[in-house]
């Protein structure tokens, strides 16, 4: 696996951070000593950041999801709009614990890249969408670019997890694609509200399952199914 | 056709609503009352059950779902797969029919009409069970005897998938007295076990806890209460009085014998701490006007007033170049701090500060501080530019030695003054007047409450004028400080030191000085200088104003002023308070 350390040393340093800010009961973990070519962070701390990261991701989706409610779409019956589907809606995710249950490990995790693999452009063009709005809304805007910096961080943390757990896992780089780019820039604004909600909608969505994902393999891995 | 499937359905609730409500006088419609799922596997919906009072009786209430599948919301809607096991009017939904991330529409029908519809995803109707098994344990009890701190302990309710990460609970304890009727909260916590301080141990307390999914979801209901009774523990509690104030007695007694033997060494160190460190906030808020003059402090024995008042009257400059060392600490100067020219200059530097408090008569090097703008301005080029050929004697001008004016001093100072003494043309840049030091800072640097304006420059050019005024009678002074030529006018001595009026670029300068004092001094003026209107004080020495560090000083921009008159600038080239304070409101 070709991991750089660089961005991964700066990412784990983030984690430490968001750890320190999120976690008031996850034990001190061990930094990286500054030079190393590859961080030797054991796998348990590796799931305990990515779960923080994870939660946090979530919690920001939410609370951007509900500003944008709050601010333009609320009470005007969007939700019964969304009939799109999330892009990811392809991918077979379990619904409920007894699926989460019997994927097994390592289709779990290639899952979980996979998702977040797909975010990464959606997550870019929702940032430069909103930036680019007139009066763009700046609590959402600094939410959407903070969830897409984490999600990448994540997307290190969990390629680096894969390469200690599956080392002979082939990369895959398949994933979903996102196509809802025109749907954003629509100039129907009802359209284009509505495309932003179901993308934030979306966005809730599978961070939510990526975060409770994690958290599953984090106790079936590391705490042998005893959390 | 997808986006309508709802809304109509939803009028027509709205409209069997309001058609039941005209045909009973009190018919309830049946609504969904609460859709709960306890531990994100299964969930069930309850409503109400439809009250009838008129003749017209509603068929059997039917639930009905639909959950969006993969890509779109399928039409069909199932009914309720178990009407039973939640009880009397609700349906069950069973872990093979709860997903998680997807949504569920329910509805309610009675006689095929829609009654009442809600959507939701499981998650958001989250309410865990209350935990189990609250238990208790003593941490410790104060020395007192009269608090305690208890560990509370609890499990997890049992049907909440911890083990294997599905769910993440956090949990909120709240406690109370038997006899309160608040309780009293905590923040939320992660673990299932939290401490608990200061219970008082004669009193019986109740706590509960309940649970609650993280970031999604609502408080689940309590636990069972928990009765806490602390042990009384009265007989050790009077051991322990009984033991403990003798060692308090005797600890308070080795400190307070400690601090008797050492008080007498404290207190000179404090003496002379307190001349650089306590007295300053003393000296800032007496002056409004307070300037950092950098001193240069080397022995006590060299501070005192006798000795610079000998040095005054004598023609020998007694300094001791010693003393002239520039101090170098850092505080105090300003930027353009040069240490060599207090150097050289203080030949003709016949400094007296009149220090109020501290009765240390400091050589004012920070003169060129404070004034090294104007110094660096005036003194070196306009002055030594304009009176280049000025080889006159720097005049010292009287100074108080008391930091406040005292009328009486205009006769002394007059006796000063009569102690001209020469000063090379180098020594311009010398401080040649008395500043008045209210204050030292512990770096060493003086406060001066009057400002301070070199005048060496002017010193130079002050021959240049005539002294025609005779002198003033009224040298009635507040500060210390009056003009040379004032004082001059006094003074039968030749060679006679005219106050110039050079000043007067000077004073559009930035940073000319006024001192407080002159502001409120009235300085004698020379003739020359008759035209100061109003008052006719001595012109104290300084002309601008500084802020030096101070909240109250004020940064007078010369060119702000309106200088009425050049003769406003008196000979000495000062503005007084009460001229300052005709120019500026």
């Amino acid at each position: 696996m070709n991991i750089k350390g660089s961005p991964w040393k700066g990412s784990l340093l983030l984690l430490l951070v968001s750890n320190l800010l999120l976690c008031q009961n996850v034990a001190p973990l061990p930094v990286c000593p500054g030079g190393a070519a590859r961080c030797q962070v054991t796998l348990r701390d590796l799931f305990d950041r990515a779960v923080v990261l994870s939660h946090y991701i979530h919690n920001l989706s939410s609370e951007m999801f509900s500003e944008f409610d709050k601010r333009y779409t609320h009470g005007r019956g969007f939700i019964t709009r969304t009939i799109n589907s999330c892009h990811t809606s392809s991918l077979p995710t379990p619904e409920d614990k007894e699926q989460a249950q019997q994927i097994n490990q390592k289709d779990f995790l290639s899952l979980i890249v996979s998702i977040l693999r797909s975010w990464n452009e959606p997550l870019y063009h929702l940032v430069t969408e909103v930036r680019g709005m007139q009066e763009a809304p700046e609590a959402i805007l600094s939410k959407a670019v903070e969830i897409e910096e984490q999600t990448k961080r994540l997307l290190e943390g969990m390629e680096l997890i894969v390469s200690q757990v599956h080392p002979e896992t082939k990369e895959n780089e398949i994933y979903p694609v996102w196509s809802g780019l025109p749907s954003l820039q629509m100039a129907d604004e009802e359209s284009r509200l509505s495309a932003y909600y179901n993308l934030l909608h979306c966005l809730r969505r599978d961070s939510h399952k990526i975060d409770n994902y994690l958290k599953l393999l984090k106790c079936r891995i590391i705490h042998n199914n005893n959390c | 056709i997808k986006q309508g499937i709802l809304s109509p359905l939803l009028v027509l609730s709205g409209l069997s609503d309001g058609l039941s409500g005209l045909s009973d006088d009190s018919s309830k419609e049946p609504k969904f009352t609460k859709c709960r799922s306890p531990e994100r596997e299964t969930f069930s919906c309850h409503w109400t059950d439809a009250v009838h009072h008129g003749s017209k009786s509603l068929g059997p209430i039917q639930l009905f779902y639909t959950r969006r599948n993969i890509q779109e919301w399928t039409q069909e809607w199932k009914e309720c797969p178990d009407y039973v096991s939640a009880g009397e009017n609700s349906c069950y939904f069973n872990s093979s029919f709860t997903s998680i991330w997807i949504p569920y529409c329910i509805k309610l029908t009675s006689n095929g009409g829609t009654v009442d519809e809600k959507c939701f995803s499981v998650d958001e109707i989250v309410q865990p069970d209350p935990p189990i098994a609250l238990n208790w344990t003593l941490l410790n009890v104060s020395l007192t005897g009269i608090h305690a701190d208890i560990q509370v302990r609890w499990e997890a309710p049992p049907n909440a998938d911890i083990q294997k990460g599905w769910m993440v609970l956090e949990y909120e304890l709240q406690y109370k007295e038997v006899n309160e009727t608040k309780w009293k909260m905590m923040d939320p916590i992660l673990s299932t076990s939290v401490p608990v301080y200061s219970l008082k141990v004669d009193k019986e307390y109740e706590v509960r806890v309940r649970s609650k999914q993280r970031n999604s979801g609502n408080y689940g209901e309590f636990s069972e209460v928990l009765y806490v009774t602390l042990p009384q523990m009265n007989q050790f509690t009077c051991e322990e009085d009984f033991y403990f104030p003798w060692l308090l007695i005797i600890i308070f007694g080795i400190f307070g014998l400690t601090v008797m033997l050492f008080e007498g060494k404290l207190e000179e160190v404090n003496t002379i701490l307190a001349i650089h460190d306590s007295y300053k906030p003393e000296f800032h808020s007496d002056d409004s006007w307070v300037e950092f003059i950098e001193l240069d402090i080397d022995e006590p024995d060299e501070k005192n007033e006798g000795s610079d008042t000998d040095r005054l009257l004598s023609s020998d400059h007694q300094k001791s170049h010693s003393n002239l060392g520039v101090k170098d600490g850092d505080s105090g100067r300003t930027s353009c701090y040069e240490p060599d020219i207090l150097e050289t200059d203080f030949n003709a530097n016949d400094i007296h500060e009149g220090t109020s408090e501290v009765a240390q008569p400091q050589r004012l090097k920070g003169e060129t501080d404070l004034l090294c703008l104007d110094q660096k301005n005036q003194n070196k080029s306009p002055y030594h530019d304009a009176c280049p050929a000025t080889q006159q004697p720097s005049v010292i001008q009287a100074e108080k030695n008391k930091p406040q004016p005292l009328p009486t001093d205009g006769a002394e100072s007059t006796h000063q003054a009569a102690h001209i003494q020469l000063s090379n043309p180098s020594s311009l840049a010398n401080i040649d007047f008395y500043a008045q030091v209210s204050d030292i800072t512990p770096a060493g640097s003086v406060v001066l409450s009057p400002g301070q304006k070199n005048k060496a420059g002017m010193s130079q050019c002050d021959m240049h004028l005539e002294m025609v005024s005779l002198c003033q009678e009224n040298f009635i002074m507040d500060n210390a400080y009056f003009c040379e030529a004032d004082a001059k006018k006094c003074i039968p001595v030749a060679p006679h030191i005219k106050v110039e009026s050079h000043i007067e670029p000077s004073f559009n300068q930035e940073d000319i000085y006024i001192t407080t004092e002159s502001l409120t001094t009235t300085a004698g003026r020379p003739g020359t200088t008759e035209h100061i209107p109003g008052s006719e004080m001595p012109v104290p020495d300084y002309t601008s104003i500084h802020i030096v560090q101070s909240p109250q000083g004020l940064i007078l921009n010369a060119t702000a002023l309106p200088l009425p008159d050049k003769e406003f600038l008196s000979s000495c080239g000062y503005v007084s308070t009460d001229q300052l304070n005709k120019i500026m409101p």
